[in-house]
């Protein structure tokens, strides 16, 4: 069975399994939801302030979303006593990981666009001007992060405290991420060409490298057992 | 062998605090706290040199499964820690009287505070993980991811910080120096890379003997 | 600028304190590792166990002892 043939296998079955059972994506948009309104209360009334901080608004519910989703992303296989099945599988288990990512990107990928459309609506955010750009950060931001946290997702599904040791271990690994898509969707939010934000994006394309490039080397090793 | 390098260590830091104190002249601006420039950097560089070996045992311990290369892992990242954690103390009170506050989120101080976290993280890992052969491996992919993020950590905190402020006055760092000023900073590092070394020699032994007796 | 040396005595002297608390959490683990090599060599096949004859004081000297003749032949 060719590599890439796993990989899309992996992918296949967590895209069935939650079109089936609904339960991750529709309370991810709940949450995502309620996130909103924390946000609208916890600025309060002053328009400019949410204004101004709306492009960091934006990717704190990505990524509060994001570890919510993650944390589970290995939960069926835990639960489910599935764990020896990927253990087992043969050949290169990178194809697996790379199935995950792609699966947890998906998943992501969804909830960041209702985000967007709530937040268009909600905070008035003027998007569709610059949407292929917004879209390119999104999606540049969205790798890295999905990247590290699968591999950070299966390391941590079978150790003790691993609720909070998941987001504990991701966050401060993400903050380059974090810090070069805010500062992009910044500038794509004032209107300026993503050309002036060149170094972020390369920023970005560089920890996406980086951390795909570790997690497909490392996840045997995490696989183990 | 070990003992040797004990002696020598405290000779080292001995002769240090004698260069910081008796041999460097008091600074023009800042006067005499400036000494803790002694204690600050070469700290920070030490905690540097800990989480390469880090993140040299790491991989050496993925390719060879070698528990020695686990141990050394272990070892470097303690200290590691305890440097990087003293790095950022003697940061904030040499901040406090120079800059007028303890804490600025500025380039350097920043990016050393999440290193202290990423790390910080690792220990945990390590102590979450009863089985020590599943420990060794997760913490050693760990210590790659972590040690790899540090660049891009840098790049990320630098731009953000410069890209909005000018830089203060007064660094904390070797910017240009006059040279007496290099030379006990110099006779400092190698005190404290000396304090690394004997540090991870007796922890690294110290895990070598507990696994063995508590097996 | 006046010269502060409170905040240099502070910077220095919580260095020391952590520096010298590792170290003498290193020396605590070895008194540990080798009263535990000790006790498990001195316990023969079938006798009873230090441990469990007045537990704290034969322990604590016996191991004690041990440490500083263990010590001395490692080394």
């Amino acid at each position: 069975m060719s590599y890439a043939r796993r990989a899309w296998i992996v992918l296949w079955k967590d895209l069935v399994s939650e079109r089936r059972s609904k339960e991750t994506l529709n309370a991810l948009l709940f949450f995502a939801l309620l996130l909103l309104f924390l946000f609208q209360f916890a600025l309060g009334d002053d328009r400019e302030r949410l204004k101004a901080a709306l492009p960091g608004l934006l990717w704190l519910g990505f990524i509060l979303s994001g570890l919510v989703g993650l944390g589970r992303a290995f939960l069926a296989e835990r639960d489910h006593d599935c764990w020896e099945g990927l253990v087992l599988a043969p050949g290169d288990k990178s194809a697996i990981y790379l199935g995950k990512v792609a699966g947890n990107l998906l998943l992501m990928l969804v909830v960041e666009a209702v985000i967007l459309v709530l937040f268009t609506v909600f905070f008035n955010v003027d998007v569709a001007g610059h949407l292929a750009a917004l879209v390119a950060v999104v999606l540049l931001g969205t790798v890295g992060f999905a990247a590290v946290g699968t591999l950070f997702a299966a390391m941590t599904a079978n150790v003790r405290a691993r609720e909070v040791l998941f987001p504990v271990l991701l966050l401060p690994v993400l903050v380059p991420v974090l810090l070069g898509a805010v500062k992009a969707t910044e500038a794509v939010m004032l209107g300026e060409p993503l050309g002036t934000v060149a170094r972020w994006l390369q920023l970005l394309g560089a920890a996406d490298v980086v951390y795909l490039t570790v997690g497909i080397l490392t996840f045997d090793a995490v696989l183990e057992g | 062998m070990s003992r040797a390098l004990g002696w020598l260590t405290a000779l080292g830091l001995a002769a240090g605090l004698v260069l910081a104190f008796g041999v460097a002249p008091r600074e023009e601006i800042q006067g005499n706290v400036q000494r803790i420039m002694y204690l600050h950097v070469p700290s920070v560089l030490v905690a540097y040199l800990a989480f390469a070996v880090v993140l040299v045992a790491s991989v050496a311990y993925l390719a060879r499964r070698s528990e020695a290369a686990d141990r050394l892992a272990q070892a470097s990242a303690e200290a590691g820690v305890l440097f990087t954690g003293i790095t950022i103390a003697s940061g904030a009170i040499w901040g406090k009287p120079t800059w007028g506050t303890w804490w600025t989120w500025d380039a350097r101080l920043t990016s050393v505070a999440i290193l202290f976290v990423m790390y910080l993280g690792y220990l945990l890992l390590r102590a979450m993980i009863e089985d020590r052969e599943r420990a060794a491996r997760y913490s050693a992919v760990l210590g790659i991811v972590a040690a790899l993020d540090i660049p891009l950590v840098h790049f990320s905190v630098y731009w953000w910080r410069t890209l909005h402020q000018p830089p203060s006055i007064f660094k904390p760092g070797p910017s240009t120096m006059p040279p007496v000023f290099l030379v006990v900073l110099l006779v400092n590092l190698a005190a404290f890379t000396l304090l690394y070394a004997w540090f991870v020699t007796k922890r690294a032994r110290l895990l070598r003997r507990e696994h063995e007796v508590f097996a | 600028m006046p010269d502060n040396w409170g905040f240099v005595a502070a910077a220095y002297g919580l260095a020391a304190l952590v520096l010298g608390g590792y170290w003498r959490y290193l020396r605590r683990r070895e008194r540990e590792i080798y009263s535990e090599e000790a006790t498990s060599q001195a316990r023969p096949v079938g006798a009873t166990a230090p441990s469990e004859v007045s537990p704290r004081d034969s322990q604590g000297s016996g191991g004690k002892a041990a440490a500083r003749t263990g010590k001395a032949a490692g080394r």
